[in-house]
């Protein structure tokens, strides 16, 4: 290996980020989506990157605080809050007075950067959207995030953007869950959501690249913009060929459960202990694959040759059939060692045999390998408690992601932020005691 | 509302002047004049370069001679659309396509001469290959200081498991816990049916890209960038891990419930399936107005089988009705169909009616985020192994066509194989226009 990996980890060890700088730092973002997941999930992600962030809540707190999977609460926050509330100072602000609208607007003025879920037509209207804050603020990055957007057919729509209609709209359950048999449908055999909010943290996602591709062109001209995302659009590319097949052959992608219409065999398998995921789907890995199953008379076999006959619904059936002959007998990590032991033995396209378990969290938390690489953060908070996260999942050898805080409490940093653009300690009582903060 | 206010109007009238498809076109890029050299194969890498070109990157894709990415025959039932699979024309729009082999040191050294000329270099092979070639991140950086390299992987760039371990989506989705959290109660996990674990991964690549690109402009200094398709998708799964860590436990499947936010779901109903959610009081207020009304005004409780009972009888259209009428929220759950078709989809530039140079009319999946002064945009779809050779190493590096052609003499650099996948679509006469194509628009 040349000590490649010992010099990567050198580069890239999350132990020591401290010593080094941060990408973003100087970089104000204002964040003000009450209720919403996605916006906290963009201003985590320039937060990790050293953006110095700013969570407007309204005064007693922001609804995702209620938001409690289980009912566990920990200081009046729940578990999906504190997972995406790191890096960032915490501020309370009503914006339902024009005198909180003011103070909104000389926020705005120290900001590079609003992330918002509430309409983009509303904020204008309340005199806090990007076309009047811009004037006074032309480098201002304005980042709208909503279900359908800011404009177009559908954007009048009145929802309130969540993660189940990011998911719905995106066409992912639509490609995700077991097809329907024969008679009535069960319960499961319907368009499925993920299990996460990948939704709304994609959503998120692609504002924070959106801000920092703005911030780019900043750089270059002075000029600020609105970024219009709409999440449901940030998943759909997820969905990759949908669109391209539609056109080039009329056909959508449908519900096939754990197979594939492009690549097979690419699916789960029963194990001794579970399931775990097989991929050989080139020919050169197929073969592979046939040889350590000790078939290797079936990569020649016409139900799974040429690739095309590979992905016939019924040949993938008859496919899982064999692999889990083989597979039933064996510990996912039997498995693991069977391919290893032999594409290590190949290379190119040979080699490309694939394999993984079906981790529940608890086992994936245990595995040594992330727990080498700090994937995961235990943080014991004053207020919070004893906390664990994802780290940040970048390893950078120069200015490296981190988590700094956890969390505080509603209005904890009012007196810094507000202080810091020139409210006195008496104009801040003042806005206290009239319900503004 | 202060005088200088737009208002209302004043946004629609903001938006309509900042988003018309048409004006796209000449607008100014993001990312112009970032150079990116993607040296990788299927999803990860290249769906990576596929976001930072739709927003104005330059992307040079190198590939093997002949067959080129093995990307080119991941086809949805074999299908090849004008000698190219839809799968890999919507991974790789706006890329100058270049055939390198980086094994012999001719091969190596025009790598090290493209990368020499650019800011960012992307990868996908398994862990230090491209160091063991004398590509790495270790050996570019001594010719050019400034490089973001990103290394994209399965398992990481060090640690236990990064030794020769292969990764696709679907391991990620695997070891990461994403699938244990996904699919029924009483059923075995749901593999995600579309690429999530690379997709995910790619965005995540993308925008460290960019984090990198800001800090570069303050130290001139470039950096290695390590990022394990399982940690991207670890990341994702918000409240798993605070609720491992206190509790001790698994997070279960739950179906199509958002346990969150019930009775958020997605449900069945007459004509298909709707998402119903209800993000806070009002909008459960709402929801229960609308299932008592439903129900003859009866009370009890806003559980999840009495929403379900609520859409079955109702089709989707009924269901976003009467939401909007009571004050929750709903959504078709729709598939690529519906997308192609949908007027909303296309007024956005998010299905993307695209010309294509060679290929004609094609239409794709167009950016997210939409940006209103440096918007994204698709210029070009995928296009044959090596098809660009002469405008890079000619226009870039200034290579002679003597040069080129000893090089490719050589086997250092070459073009497409005759396959289905890697070669260009056949001529087509005069008024014979792809028949796929009708036939795509009929239906």
């Amino acid at each position: 290996m040349n000590g490649f990996d010992a010099w990567a980890k050198a580069a890239t060890d999350p132990q020591r980020v401290g010593e080094k700088p941060e990408a973003l730092s100087g970089l104000r973002v204002l964040e003000h989506c009450p209720g919403h997941f996605g916006g906290m999930v963009a201003a985590s992600i320039l937060g990790e990157f050293g953006a110095e962030g700013i969570k407007v809540e309204p005064p007693g707190g922001d609804p995702a605080r209620g938001y409690a999977p289980m009912g566990i609460s920990i200081a009046g926050t729940g578990l999906p809050f504190l997972s995406e509330a790191r890096n960032r100072r915490f501020v309370t602000l009503s914006l339902e007075k024009e005198m909180g609208r003011e103070v909104f607007r000389r926020l705005a003025m120290a900001a590079d950067v609003i992330v918002t879920s509430e309409s983009a037509e509303r904020m204008e209207e309340r005199g806090i959207g990007y076309a009047g804050l811009s004037r006074g603020n032309p480098g201002l990055i304005f980042l709208a995030l909503s279900t359908y957007g800011s404009f177009g057919p559908h954007a009048g729509r009145p929802v309130k953007d969540s993660d189940i209609l990011c998911q719905a709209l995106s066409g992912a359950p639509y490609i995700v869950g077991e097809p329907e048999g024969e008679g009535p449908p069960q319960p499961h055999q319907a368009p499925t959501k993920l299990g996460n909010w990948h939704g709304w943290f994609v959503e998120g996602l692609c504002g924070a690249f959106g801000v920092l591709a703005a911030l780019h062109f900043r750089w270059e001209t002075g000029k600020g913009q609105f970024i219009d995302v709409s999440g449901p659009e940030g998943l759909m590319k997820f969905a990759d060929y949908n669109i391209t097949w539609m056109h080039a052959a009329g056909k959508a992608r449908k519900r096939v459960g754990n197979f594939d219409p492009a690549v097979f065999p690419y699916t789960y398998i029963r194990c001794r202990d579970g399931y775990t995921f097989i991929a050989a789907y080139n020919d050169e890995a197929f073969e592979s694959l046939m040889t350590i199953i000790g078939r290797p008379e079936l990569s020649k076999d016409p139900r799974f040759s040429p690739p095309a006959n590979r992905v016939r619904m019924e040949n993938e059936q008859a496919l899982l059939s064999i692999l889990e002959e083989w597979s039933g007998n064996l510990t996912a990590d039997e498995i693991l060692r069977a391919v290893e032991d032999y594409t290590s033995k190949q290379s190119g396209p040979a080699a490309a045999v694939v394999t993984g378990r079906v981790n529940r969290p608890l086992e994936t938390l245990a595995d040594a390998h992330w727990r080498e690489r700090g994937c995961f953060t235990r943080v014991n908070d004053s207020v919070y408690g004893d906390l664990l996260l994802a780290a940040p999942p970048w390893k950078m050898s120069g200015t490296p992601a981190r988590v700094k805080s956890v969390c505080r409490l509603p209005g904890a940093d009012n007196r810094d932020v507000y202080g810091e653009i020139g409210y006195s300690p008496e104009e801040i009582d003042s806005l206290i005691a009239r319900g503004i903060l | 509302m202060p005088s200088d206010s737009p208002g209302r109007n004043g946004f629609r009238a903001f938006a309509e002047a900042a988003f018309p498809l048409a004006a796209i076109a000449s607008r100014p890029e993001a990312l112009k004049g970032i150079r990116v050299i993607e040296l990788a194969t299927r999803i990860f890498g290249p769906a990576t370069c596929d976001c930072l070109g739709e927003f104005g990157a330059e992307v040079i894709k190198v590939e093997m001679p002949l067959r080129g990415d093995l990307m080119r025959y991941v086809s949805p039932e074999g299908f090849f659309w004008k000698e190219m699979s839809p799968a890999f024309l919507s991974l790789n729009r706006n890329k100058l396509h270049v055939a390198i082999d980086v094994h012999p040191p001719e091969g190596k050294e025009l790598f090290t001469r493209l990368a020499e000329k650019s800011d960012v270099v992307v990868e996908n092979l398994r862990a230090g290959t491209m160091d063991k070639w004398g590509i790495g991140y270790r050996q570019l950086r001594e010719r050019n200081p400034g490089i973001i390299y990103a290394a994209n992987s399965g398992f990481g760039q060090w640690g236990p498991y990064s030794q020769g371990r292969a990764s696709y989506d679907a391991t990620a989705q695997a070891v990461s816990g994403f699938s244990a959290i996904t699919g029924f109660p009483d059923q075995p996990p749901m593999k995600a049916g579309f690429w999530v674990g690379d997709y995910t991964a790619a965005l995540l690549s993308a925008t460290a890209i960019l984090a990198a690109l800001a800090a570069r402009r303050r130290t001139g200094e470039g950096q290695m960038i390590d990022l394990s398709q399982a940690e991207a998708m670890i990341r994702t799964l918000d409240w798993t891990w605070p609720y491992a860590g206190r509790t001790g436990q698994d997070r279960r499947r739950a179906g199509n419930q958002d346990v969150t936010l019930p009775p958020s779901g997605i449900y069945r109903c007459a004509d298909g399936f709707v998402a119903v959610s209800a993000r806070d009081d009002e909008e459960r207020a709402g929801l229960f107005r609308a299932l008592s009304g439903d129900s003859g005004g009866e009370g009890g409780s806003l559980v999840p089988e009495r929403v379900a009972r609520f859409t079955a009888a109702k089709t989707c259209g009924e269901v976003l009705r009467i939401s909007e009428e009571a004050g929750f929220s709903a959504a078709p759950v729709v598939g690529g169909r519906e997308q192609y078709h949908d007027p909303h989809l296309r007024a956005r530039g998010t299905v993307w009616e695209l010309d294509d140079p060679l290929y004609g009319r094609i239409d794709e999946f167009g950016p997210c985020p939409k940006l209103s002064e440096s918007p994204g945009r698709i210029k070009w779809t995928a296009k044959p192994v090596g098809y660009h050779n002469e405008k890079v190493f000619g226009e870039l590096l200034g290579l002679s066509a003597k040069e080129m052609e000893e090089l490719a003499r050589k086997k250092v650099i070459g073009k497409w194989a005759d396959l289905p996948g890697a070669r260009p679509p056949e001529a087509e006469g005069p008024g014979q226009p792809g028949k796929t194509e009708e036939s795509a628009r009929r239906g």
